[in-house]
């Protein structure tokens, strides 16, 4: 069974305990992508920006209101609402 | 090696496959120069970008695809990059060979593409752009190593300053089709890939697998289709995903992962590491993208584009009518009278009058537009505005076709194709003719000083505040609504925006984006607006009214003058003969008549016959609405004139005409609530052709246009319906 897989059943299915997610990370810290979660289209648009298991994001900034989200990934600028942040799962590097 | 060669009798074909910001469009126009065609793929609204180049090997025909991150496509965009480069299209024909552009300093992410590339086993050659910019940040790329790695060509390029071009075009007919790599995938998934690809029966060999591995990892359509169908594969495809699935294997991202895990042994062995500081870009960005600093840089830069659109191209627009006016003069002095005169003069000439009208504003908001995307400040614009937009259903990238569509929705309309989802653009252009633009300007001033005067100023000033805050409701309404009713398929799609380094924007680029853009308002929307304007002029021209009826009324208009003679009695005669002629024709022709048959529809809004041929009048561009109140009033038209005295003796006439209208029993034509209910009909009603001719062009049919005349019209009659019902309840008319 693959981690990836395995920490996306924990985290999104109806028993896992939440984790930290990449709305969360706070400016100017880095983590390590764990897992995605949404819908097919979302997840394989995400996993094809370079967001895949094992990547490091580093949170750049937030817009105005707190979203969207610039992060920093495989050394260019992306920014995501972080609705949609919110479906990547991370752990501290 | 096998060199690539076109088939006897025709050059080769090469398209330009790249991720957005990868310096596609800068390559294409190194490439080809000026002979470019752009046109529209039929069916959608992505533009279709060929030119033809002198190669050594024999002239090329380059296609400019538009920019995708992936073929598994996301926007309307990406689906027509997809379909050609996997010969889906039958109006364009599948490349002989395919230019990858490569941003070397964004090489991870942009190779994601090449990996598909390499997949639809065509010959491929890698231009590689912003070796600089990588090298700069200590992140320099060995191209030749980049080459072997990869099996083919790679050529770097800067493409405004042509190094690397000449290379590039002897290089295209040194094309191979790319080993395709030993994707590092879970052994489970290679296996199901083998025993899917012996179901796919009617493929080349080399290529089931790659097929197999696709449909596992969920794509389908496209290339795709024929196979999917298949009874055998459908069955084979069930069986491999539910093993997958025991086994816990999501297909979709293992196959991705394994790409990237591909793509990161690439990098790591053609890309040079020196570490160095924050980038330039990421400074300059610590203050545009600054909550405070950021906003008020926003601010600033968003001020000069409206006031560029707002008034500074006022000059030009007096301009063309100047020159429009003189023509209509000289011609109309050449021509003897007559039908074929007027249909020249005030068809004709005045046609095409209304279309290059809005040139100045779409040329000055593309200037702009070009700049501001060419530099990337454009992607930042949308992060800072997403928020508040997103709120209401619409995208960042909405901000600048509705900002814009407070002077003109066309050019605001015509912006909205910077936005890539295809669901954002349609509400932004759904939206943006509710933004008061300035051609409602003179007639909410006309309105409300005629009948609001006797209010205090600030009512007045509330007055104009309402009509742009009506509108402002309304799109945020309208957006909303469109919103909850894709809400499902809004979850289904992916925000992405990616800031891409900043560069200075190339003013050749800049010239040429407002040049196509411009020649293709005229070519395109320009002919219907044109047809429909010379339309109109004919329903105000025809049926001519009988001369005698003419005669009596121009007879009339005389007697009245000479029954209280004015100081320059000749001049009053002659004037007042001109605009009884004039009224007596509009009331007899098909605009008059429709005035009058349409009169039961408006007259819950408190609208009269002769507000109704106004109404039909504002159809050619609302301001027109003054000028046929105007001629029905028998006053002349309010805003033509020598000089700044005449006019405002026009206008003074045609307020004292308006107050003084009264109906049949005695009460007056014009009260407050029916400026009132008027003001709200042309905030919300859609009564502008170019507008209507625009949003068919942009969206590739008449379906939107017709869906958003009728929704905008509907709402305008309903809100004025209960304006004026509520109203003269209350105040009694």
């Amino acid at each position: 069974m693959s981690t990836s897989t395995v920490m996306r059943d924990a985290v999104f299915g109806d028993h896992g305990t939440r984790s930290a997610t990449l709305d969360r990370l706070p400016d100017g810290e880095r983590a390590r992508v764990v897992a995605i979660g949404g819908e097919a289209a979302v997840r394989r648009r995400l996993l094809e920006m370079g967001l895949c298991a094992g990547t490091t994001v580093t949170a750049v900034r937030r817009a105005p209101l707190a979203d969207p989200i610039e992060f920093e990934v495989r050394g260019y600028h992306l920014s995501l609402r972080s609705a949609q942040a919110a479906l990547i799962v991370v752990a501290p590097e | 090696m096998n060199a690539v060669a076109a088939p006897a009798g025709r050059p080769l074909v090469v398209a330009l496959a790249g991720n957005p910001n990868a310096g596609k469009t800068t390559l294409f126009n190194a490439l080809t120069g000026l002979r470019q065609k752009v046109a529209n793929y039929p069916g959608v609204t992505v533009e279709k970008k060929s030119g033809r180049c002198h190669a050594p090997g024999g002239d090329v025909d380059v296609i400019d695809l538009p920019g995708a991150y992936s073929l598994v496509a996301n926007s309307p965009d990406e689906a027509v990059t997809a379909a050609i480069l996997t010969g889906q299209r039958a109006d364009t024909p599948a490349p002989d060979a395919i230019v990858a552009v490569v941003d070397a300093s964004n090489l991870s992410r942009n190779l994601f593409l090449v990996s598909q590339l390499i997949e639809l086993g065509r010959p491929l050659v890698i231009a590689l752009t912003m070796v600089d910019v990588a090298a700069r940040r200590g992140q320099p790329i060995d191209a030749p190593a980049l080459a072997r790695a990869l099996g083919v060509p790679v050529v770097p390029v800067t493409g405004h300053r042509r190094h690397g071009v000449d290379r590039l075009l002897v290089a295209l007919h040194q094309a191979v089709v790319a080993p395709t790599p030993v994707w590092p995938l879970p052994e489970a998934l290679w296996e199901e890939a083998h025993e899917l690809s012996r179901s796919i029966a009617d493929l080349p060999e080399p290529l089931r697998v790659a097929a197999a591995r696709r449909l596992l990892a969920g794509e389908s359509g496209g290339d795709l289709a024929a196979v999917e169908r298949q009874p055998a594969v459908v069955a084979a495809l069930a069986r491999s995903r539910a093993r997958l699935h025991n086994l816990g294997i999501d297909a979709m991202q293992a196959d991705i992962e394994a790409r990237y895990r591909w793509i990161d042994g690439v990098v790591g062995g053609v890309r040079g590491e020196r570490p160095v500081g924050r980038t330039l870009s990421e400074r300059v960005d610590a203050v545009l993208l600054h909550p405070v600093a950021g906003l008020g840089v926003f601010a600033l830069i968003m001020f000069a584009l409206f006031m560029t659109l707002f008034a500074y191209v006022g000059p030009l627009v007096d301009g063309i009518d100047a020159i429009v006016g003189w023509l209509q003069a000289e011609v109309g002095d050449a021509m003897s009278a007559g039908p074929l005169r007027d249909l020249v003069v005030d068809g004709v000439i005045a046609g095409v009058g209304s279309v290059i009208v809005f040139v100045p504003q779409i040329a000055l908001l593309y200037l702009f537009l070009a700049a501001l995307e060419d530099s990337g400040y454009l992607a930042r614009a949308a992060f800072l505005m997403d928020r508040v937009l997103a709120g209401v259903g619409l995208h960042g990238k909405s901000f600048i076709p509705l900002l814009s569509s407070f002077a003109c929705a066309i050019p605001g309309i015509m912006a909205a194709r910077t936005i890539e989802r295809a669901r954002d653009r349609l509400a932004t252009i759904l939206v943006a003719p509710f933004m008061s633009c300035s051609a409602r300007l003179p007639v909410y001033l006309l309105v409300i000083g005629a009948f609001l005067a006797g209010q205090s100023a600030w009512i007045q000033a509330l007055a104009m505040l309402g009509c742009y805050v009506l509108g402002i409701l309304a799109a945020v309404g309208t957006a909303l609504a469109f919103k909850l009713m894709g809400a499902k398929r809004e979850r289904a799609q992916a925000f992405v925006l990616e800031l891409p380094t900043y560069k200075a924007p190339q003013p050749s680029l800049v010239a040429r984006q407002m040049w196509t853009n411009t020649a293709q308002f005229l070519t395109k929307a320009g002919t219907t607006i044109f047809c429909l304007s010379v339309l109109l002029w004919a329903m105000a021209y025809y049926p001519r009214a009988p001369q005698e009826r003419v005669d009596a009324a121009m007879a009339r208009a005389e007697a009245e003058v000479r029954a209280s003679p004015p100081a320059d009695v000749d001049a009053a005669v002659e004037r007042a003969r001109e605009h009884a002629a004039g009224h007596a024709q509009l009331e007899h022709s098909v605009a008059g008549r429709i005035g009058h048959a349409i009169e039961p529809v408006i007259a819950p809004l408190g609208f009269e016959w002769k507000i109704g041929v106004g109404l039909i009048g504002a159809f050619a561009a609302r301001e027109v609405f003054n000028a046929t109140l105007g001629i029905i009033y028998a006053v002349g038209d309010p805003g033509a004139g020598d000089d700044d005295d005449e006019i405002a003796a026009n206008e003074d006439r045609l307020v004292t005409a308006l107050r003084a209208d009264r109906r049949d029993d005695g009460s007056p034509v014009w009260t407050p609530l029916v400026a009132v209910s008027l003001l709200a009909w042309f905030v919300l009603a859609m009564q502008c052709i170019s507008t209507t001719a625009v949003v068919r062009r942009e969206t590739g049919g008449w379906t939107v246009p017709l869906i958003q005349l009728a929704y905008m019209n509907a709402l305008a009659w309903a809100v004025c319906f209960a304006i004026y019902q509520v109203g003269s309840r209350i105040w009694g008319g």
